[in-house]
């Protein structure tokens, strides 16, 4: 009997729901120092000095000196704009950390970051990415005959599209307990990975990665928002080691709005060039993306992904992208649940949509005209997708959601459609799968979790390959030390990757014990593969009271094809979660910052997360094209509901309107005065 | 002053019993903890920072919602929870449980008071709106005496109000409604539990009519215009709100609040 496909349930669960699981803010080691973080209250400026009473343990640059890792890529044009560990002779953004203050307790560190004065002088904060004069990155990539697509073209559709910053704001903020061992350090992370931080570590602290053990207790959520170490992370780090003191900071929910990096903050310019019969026969854009003040690992992730993207589920002959990644005063850009294919989905996607007005055509009819049928298959920006139908996903999303249509006097109702493509997997990961002494099964990964489900799937995985119950397989995740390299889990890539691992590690191990071996047996595997490339089309009706411009999404239908699915429940949950934060997206999340460059949404009081009363109807499906990249079939899940809703939301919101442009969030207020 | 370290800034703090030994503790620099659905997020932030908190719960004699003589009489130290399951309230003042509800989650409504909502004023807030279409008066206490202030004249505008730091808020009296009145209120909110962003209360009963808008300005008011084209069953006029929005907003809420 097959454990690939069941839906079994979350083996995660009960110790969480019992209050057992250890968060890093639950863990304790003796002689631990608290830290608390002096942060820049200015956007932009010089600082001429830093003083403390005596007593105070504050540490600043001059301590504390070094910055965080940024590779480079060949293909990428990336200023050296580094973020510090602390801020030296300037600040960049509003809650930049200047000063580290320890202290026996988190209390006191706070009251003693008050008494730490620093000298700023105050300069002009760059606030609109379009005004700034400096770029932290730059990518032009194109194929075909873009130019004379266009000069041919018997219709050429232009769109702007602007999506604000998001916070990712999991449940659990940042933290991190670092402990001085041996000449190196055992760390305990709120983190996405154990494998992005070490490398994160040892390059800010210059120390051999070899000589840091990294651990994750449970972690309560990332969305992308804990993948590479942050300032505050390397800083405590450096100040265990400096001071031969365990040093913990568990981060507080204003400074994760101040401080952890956020998502999207990208506009685009976008044409399509289409010919008499509906063909899309070009694709141009121009990406600004709102990257802040400096470069972190994985700042430019997400304008490299929308720009690769940009070709979306349609088979183009021609395409040229730019992206423009601008540095203003504000905290960096990173991945947040989607990273990039949101922004690709809705840049393109509503673009469509406006083609299909302007050439009076059916939004389905003209994708249909252009959906990619045959795979493999290469976009001109080079991306090449692996399996897929998306046709199919198209016409179960717009049967399962019931489009409507129509005046109903007080209020309007439109259907949107949107399709998506996304990039998961890559690279590699290891694992190891053992029978031990006792007789266990145990299954090992590199990848670690933060909140998925990786042991339940990991289980499951394991057990259809050995021939066992998933119950009788343990699993240990997310221990630098366990001997399994690998890179993390983001990029919905954990099942592909990490599972694909396993299950190769069980398959050699399930031969040795078919050959009648026993005893103590371990197999290890180390999994690589190109990219694969999920996708969905996803469908929303809205009804836009006239009155007051108030949105209320009818219901919402998510199809996913994301390869083979392990485990049906958590997939189910994943779509659910991610539609959620899509909608969240499109209805009322916003990171705003003022013309000084304060934010201003700093709190749930201003940043508004949805609620449970607020969800609609959601109508979940799979479709299933197997992937040929890995043994499992497997792409990814963990994204599709964020990429997809707001897309299929805001041209929803569009055939409301009549093509009025809004962009989102789609807020009664802008639907009110569009409406006007 | 000892003590654990907390996350506000440093305080004294004292849990006085009586409502005179309270009395004798507020002023300046002492402020009054009700609640602490409000102050505490403050003190967290940092943006409240008294030298001296005093904290109401142990004062005797402050939580007490009864009818008196077709008054009801609350307690400035009442939780919302009580208003909210409260039969009197139900009966007799329908209006402010239909508020009440409103206000943030159930978590809040356990612990947050209707003397702390008044206090705080925040424009934003149901309860004081309810309070002013119903005509309610509030009984206020100081060392130097006592007085009444009428629903309208509590509030200045955000967080500001006409208490001064030596008085307390001690109870609020509400009048019976008209025979034969009907009441609603209703917001508009971004998430369920939110803050609302407008927001009507309303109270209509032959020959009387009292409507109280959230959002119209920075503190609750009146709508007199309207209020006297419903009792003359004339057309309604325009909310007087500067904002576009928010006077289409109301418009909107307020016909829903009559319907």
């Amino acid at each position: 009997m097959s454990w690939i496909g069941r839906a079994v349930p979350r083996r995660e669960d009960e110790p969480i729901l019992r209050g057992e699981a250890r968060y890093l803010d639950d863990l304790h080691v003796d002689g631990v120092l608290h830290a608390a973080f002096v942060r820049s209250p200015f956007a932009r400026a010089r600082v001429t000095g830093v003083s403390a009473p005596a007593g105070l343990t504050v540490l600043t640059a001059s301590e504390v000196p070094g910055t965080l890792l940024v590779e480079g890529r060949p293909d990428l044009e990336l200023t050296d704009a580094p973020h510090p560990l602390l801020a030296g002779d300037e600040v960049r953004y509003a809650g930049q950390p200047v000063a580290l203050v320890l202290a026996s307790s988190r209390a006191l560190a706070e009251d003693a970051a008050e008494l730490v004065e620093v000298d700023y002088d105050p300069l002009d904060a760059v606030v609109d990415p379009r005004a700034a004069s400096e770029t932290l990155l730059r990518f032009e990539k194109r194929s075909g005959d873009v130019e004379g697509a266009f000069a041919a073209a018997a219709h050429v559709v232009r769109a702007r599209h602007a999506i604000p910053r998001v916070a990712a704001a999991p449940m659990e903020t940042r933290g991190v307990l670092a402990e001085p061992a041996g000449g190196g350090l055992r760390v305990w992370a709120s983190a996405q990975d154990v494998h992005r931080t070490r490398a994160g570590l040892a390059h800010a602290l210059a120390l051999d990665p070899a000589a840091i053990r990294v651990t994750l207790p449970e972690v309560g959520g990332a969305f992308g928002s804990k993948g590479t170490p942050s300032p505050e992370t390397a800083s405590v780090a450096a100040a265990a080691l400096r001071l031969g003191r365990p040093v913990k900071w568990a981060e507080d929910r204003f400074e994760n709005f101040l401080a952890a990096y956020q998502g999207r903050g990208m506009e685009a310019e976008v044409e399509l060039a289409l010919d008499a019969g509906g063909r899309i026969l070009a694709v141009r854009a121009h990406i600004v993306a709102d990257l802040g003040a400096y470069l972190l690992g994985n700042t430019a992730a997400p304008p490299h992904t929308c720009a690769m993207l940009m070709c979306g589920c349609y088979a183009i002959p021609a395409a040229a992208v730019t992206v423009v990644g601008a540095r203003t005063d504000k905290v960096p850009t990173g991945p947040c649940r989607g990273a990039g294919r949101p922004e690709a989905a809705a840049f393109l996607e509503l673009t469509v949509d406006r083609a299909a007005r302007e050439l009076g055509l059916d939004p389905v009819e003209l994708r249909r005209r252009n959906v990619i049928r045959a795979f493999p298959h290469e976009t001109p920006l080079g991306f090449v997708y692996d399996s897929g139908d998306y046709e199919r996903c198209m016409d179960l999303a717009v049967e399962l959601v019931e489009p409507e249509h129509g005046d109903e006097g007080d209020r309007i109702v439109a259907t949107g459609v949107a399709l998506y493509v996304e990039r998961a997997g890559g690279q590699f990961e290891e694992a190891r799968v053992a029978v031990e002494a006792d007789g266990h099964v145990v299954a090992t990964a590199g990848s670690g979790p933060h909140g998925q489900g990786h042991a339940t799937t990991f289980a499951q995985i394991v057990a259809d390959a050995l021939g066992i119950e998933p119950g009788a397989v343990g699993v240990r995740l997310g221990d630098s030390d366990a001997g399994l390299d690998g890179i993390g889990t983001f990029a919905s890539r954990t099942t592909a990757m990490a599972g694909s691992a396993l299950l190769l590690a069980a398959r050699r191990l399930r031969e040795r014990l078919d050959a009648g071996e026993t005893g103590p047996l371990s197999e290890q595997a180390r999994f690589s593969s190109d990219q694969v490339f999920g996708s969905g089309a996803y469908a929303a009706v809205v009804e836009i009271e006239r009155a007051t411009g108030e949105l209320r999404v009818r219901r919402i239908a998510a199809v996913d094809d994301a390869g083979t699915i392990v485990n049906p429940l958590l997939a189910h949950g994943q779509v659910c979660g991610g539609t959620v934060h899509g909608l969240g997206a499109a209805l009322t999340e916003e990171m705003v910052h003022n013309e000084d460059g304060q934010p201003t949404t700093a709190s749930f009081l201003d940043y508004s997360l949805l609620t449970a009363a607020e969800l609609p109807d959601i109508r979940a499906e799979f479709v299933q094209s197997p992937s040929p990249r890995n043994p499992l079939g497997a792409k990814g899940i963990g994204e599709g509901g964020a990429i997809g809703t707001p897309a299929a939301i805001g041209n929803a919101v569009a055939a409301a309107l009549g093509g009025r442009h809004v962009d989102p969030p789609y807020t009664a207020e802008k639907l009110w005065a569009a409406l006007r | 002053m000892g003590g654990a370290a907390v996350k506000p800034a440093p305080f004294a703090y004292a849990s006085p019993t009586t409502l005179d030994e309270a009395l004798a503790l507020v002023g300046n620099e002492s402020r009054p903890l009700a609640g602490g659905q409000s102050l505490v997020p403050m003190l967290n932030f940092r943006l409240a920072r008294p030298e001296r908190l005093v904290d109401l719960e142990r004062v005797e004699g402050l939580a007490s919602l009864r009818e008196d003589g077709g008054s009801l009489r609350i307690g400035a130290m009442t939780r919302h929870a009580a208003i909210e399951r409260s039969r009197v309230v139900a009966e007799g003042w329908p209006l402010l449980r239909q508020a009440v509800v409103l206000v943030g989650h159930p978590q809040i409504r356990s612990r947050g008071t209707i003397g702390g909502s008044l206090a705080h004023a925040d424009p934003k807030a149901e309860l004081p709106v309810a309070l002013a279409a119903l005509g309610a008066r509030y009984h206020v206490r100081s060392t130097r005496g006592a007085r009444t202030i009428a629903a309208l004249d509590l509030a200045l505008g955000p967080l500001m109000t006409t208490l001064a730091p030596d008085e307390l808020l001690v109870e609020i009296e509400v009048p019976a409604l008209p025979p034969g009145a009907r009441t609603a209120f209703v917001e508009r909110a971004r998430t369920h539990g939110d803050f609302a962003i407008a927001g009507v209360a309303a109270v209509r009963a032959p020959g009387h009519a009292a409507i109280a808008l959230l959002g119209a300005a920075p503190k609750p008011v009146r709508a007199p215009a309207i209020e006297a084209a419903l009792i003359n069953g004339d057309e309604l006029p325009a909310p007087e709100v500067d904002d576009a929005y928010q006077r289409a907003l109301l418009t909107a809420l307020i016909e829903r609040a009559i319907a």
